[in-house]
């Protein structure tokens, strides 16, 4: 399992559109993904779940993910919440 | 134990029901006239269709453990048959509308595929035994609450769609299938307590005369639909649906808010007249379509169109718009799942302006707030919406959505004249500082090569009280006002037209109402800029040339009745409507001045003033 935490830091925060964008890159890999946020676990592939999360901007949320294709899935989801989910 | 008291008391009704049909067969048939919210214009005497949401029974029972998996099944068959309706629903309306209506689904269909709702599902079906409709329903109701308690507006408004997509899901399940004798098969009113977007897209259209709702506002996704399929509609009609079943003789009248129910012969045949008047009317106004707006004495007044939507762009010309007076952008914020971002509304935007070939185009920018988040949405949580984070006060707070907005707007200019409008002003400083970002947008496209119109005039809405004492003020820092009668007079008169008890005091022709118009006409005058009316009051031949004895040179309503305006324009002169002016600034009451206003009407032009004594009636 790799497991890492990083800033949610786009305009608005995790909202509907940029959960389903994490959603759109969870779901191209085998492994499982899970977001924790404050304690809570959502499943990365699930948009409700992400969106009931609250995630605001600036948040700190934790990423773990169990896979054979994990440290590609690990990849593809970094460079999702770095690039700010492709909002502009 | 559950289902046996639901299933009684479902039954009970159903019998009480018959019995007080029964009863009061008679009784039922009384006239009742409802006031509500014009939504759509125009008037219609049909039988009413009621559409009601179902409220569906989910039985609280288990399959057998050895069930299970095919339990488990049957749900997955019902989420594929829903995901083919969702499509089906999504490309007819793509086809009727365009795919900018049709994103509204896209939402639902992420609902529907959300991995979250089917794992939890199957897994209750699994380890409790619990039949998959009663699963599902626990697994919503959870998310729903869940998304309830963050707080985010936007979220909760998403609660809407994933109830709807439950709905679906479960009539699926419990083999109901409602959408069939949901549609009706001979033209009809349509009445509901309020329609979905999914409900308005699945109906057929050849049979929708109208429609009739007890929530949403003037831009509720019902209203819009209305005005685009060119059928009347009034909104807000509150508890109105109990009142009416189908099968029921009613009169929606768009123009005046109303409905009555099971109207009395006299009262069908008033607005059977009514409806021949229109008709005789609209024959005539439109052959004055290739006519300028001017007065007897030449005196040119410039008609332009409200609209929310490109799509209406071809009507507006039809009617002889002179350009756009003002294109609300709320529209495509309510209608998608999400903030539109910068290149969708610049499309919106260019479309608009390419459609209207080189005449100019006014957007006023994102007022959302007040009624127009209510709709088909919840309503917002503001005790005082009306006074509350809306207009321009909400886009200085969310500077990341206003800059995106100018963006868009300063992009479209590229293509033809564009003019920009802030709303809800009430100082100064608020239009100072929304100049100022509109500079570092167009100094941001310019540095990354975009072609836009540096000189795009920027203006504000004059709708409050405050906007009117600092005109003059006011006129120092912009190209244009534009007086928006609706909110003004509901802003001074401290009064809520939806409010039954006290919309009479909702007066066009109250004195202070033509007094604040006339300081808002002199200032903008002493700085020489131009002054535009925008609202129902421009449209109201009495009102109308009041406006034109006021000095106002620019009127702009909604498409269809712009002939009606420019009827009332070329039956008067600028001079006698300046005398009138001055006369009635010198009446104390309202009443006063519609005597003389009317006095004056019937004697320039005895067709008109029917129409507005028509009006009157109808209020």
């Amino acid at each position: 399992m790799l497991e890492f935490d990083a800033i949610v830091d786009n305009k608005i925060g995790m909202h509907l559109r940029a959960a389903g964008e994490f959603v759109k890159v969870a779901t191209q890999f085998e492994s499982e993904v899970t977001v924790i946020k404050d304690g809570k676990k959502a499943n990365g592939k699930s948009i409700l779940g992400l969106a009931s999360l609250a995630i605001e901007r600036g948040a700190i949320i934790t990423v773990q993910i169990t896979g054979d294709d994990e440290q590609d899935a690990r990849d593809a989801i970094e460079e999702l919440i770095d690039a700010k989910f492709y909002e502009d | 134990m559950k289902t046996e008291d639901l299933k009684s008391n479902g039954d009970e009704d159903v019998l009480a029901k018959t019995n007080r049909d029964q009863n009061n067969s008679e009784s039922r048939k009384r006239e009742i006239i409802r006031y509500g919210i014009s939504a759509a214009p125009g008037i219609v005497i049909g039988t009413a269709f009621v559409v009601d949401s179902q409220v569906l029974r989910v039985p609280r029972t288990r399959v057998s453990q050895d069930r299970a998996e095919a339990e488990i099944v049957r749900f997955q068959e019902a989420l594929d048959i829903t995901r083919g309706e969702l499509l089906q629903i999504k490309s007819d309306l793509a086809d009727q509308l365009g795919d900018d209506h049709a994103k509204i689904f896209d939402a639902h269909m992420l609902i529907l595929d959300d991995v979250m709702v089917k794992e939890s599902t199957e897994s209750l079906i699994r380890a409790e035994s619990y039949n998959a409709a009663w699963a599902l329903d626990i697994v919503i109701s959870k998310i729903v609450t869940s998304l309830g308690n963050i707080g985010d507006e936007y979220l909760k408004d998403r609660s809407a769609d994933i109830l709807d997509v439950k709905q679906r899901v479960l009539r699926k399940l419990l083999g109901i299938e409602s959408e069939h004798r949901q549609n009706p098969t001979e033209p009809s009113i349509i009445v509901a307590h309020e329609l979905s977007p999914s409900e308005t897209a699945q109906l057929d259209r050849r049979y929708v005369l109208g429609y009739a709702t007890d929530l949403g506002g003037r831009t509720s996704h019902t209203a819009i639909m209305a005005r685009s399929q060119g059928v009347p509609a009034v909104v807000g009609l509150e508890d109105t649906r109990p009142l009416i079943e189908t099968g029921d003789t009613v009169v929606l009248d768009g123009n005046c808010g109303t409905i009555v129910i099971n109207p009395l012969d006299g009262t069908r045949e008033t607005y059977e007249k009514e409806i021949e008047h229109w008709r005789q009317f609209e024959e005539q106004l439109l052959t004055l379509t290739g006519y300028p707006a001017e007065t007897l004495d030449h005196r040119k007044i410039e008609l332009m169109a409200n609209i929310d939507l490109p799509e209406e762009v071809a009507s507006a010309l039809d009617y002889g718009a002179e350009g756009v007076g003002l294109f609300r952008t709320e529209y495509f914020f309510i209608a998608q799942d999400q903030l539109p971002t910068e290149e969708e509304q610049y499309r919106v935007y260019r479309t608009l302006v390419e459609k209207m070939k080189g005449k100019p185009v006014t957007i006023r920018v994102l007022d959302i707030g007040g009624d127009k988040i209510a709709g088909y949405l919840h309503n917002s949580p503001e005790l005082n919406p009306f006074m509350g984070w809306r207009g321009i006060r909400f886009l200085l707070t969310r500077k990341d959505i206003f800059k995106t907005q100018l963006r868009a707007i300063y992009r479209a200019s590229a293509h033809g004249p564009v003019r920009m409008m802030f709303p809800l002003i009430v100082g100064v400083d608020e239009v100072v500082q929304a100049k100022k970002i509109c500079e570092e947008i167009k100094h941001e496209l310019t540095l990354a090569r975009y072609k836009i119109d540096p000189d795009v005039e920027i203006g504000i809405m004059i709708e409050t009280p405050s906007a009117v004492v600092l005109a003059n003020a006011l006129a120092k820092e912009v190209d244009f006002f534009s007086i928006g009668t609706n909110d003004l007079i509901q802003y001074t008169m401290a009064v809520d037209r939806g409010n039954t008890k006290i919309s009479h005091l909702y007066q066009h022709l109250h004195p202070s109402i033509i007094r604040f118009l006339k300081m808002t006409a002199d200032s903008a005058r002493k700085n020489g800029v131009p002054a535009a009316i925008c609202g129902e009051m421009c449209v109201d031949p009495m009102s109308a040339v009041v406006l034109v004895g006021l000095g106002l040179e620019e009127f702009s309503c909604s498409p269809n009745l712009i002939p009606e305006v420019k009827k009332t324009i070329r039956s008067v002169t600028f001079d006698e409507c300046k005398t009138l002016v001055k006369k009635i600034l010198k009446l104390s009451t309202t009443d006063k001045i519609e005597k003389r206003v009317w006095t004056f009407l019937k004697e320039r032009c005895p067709d008109l003033s029917m129409f507005a004594e028509g009006k009157q009636h109808g209020k």
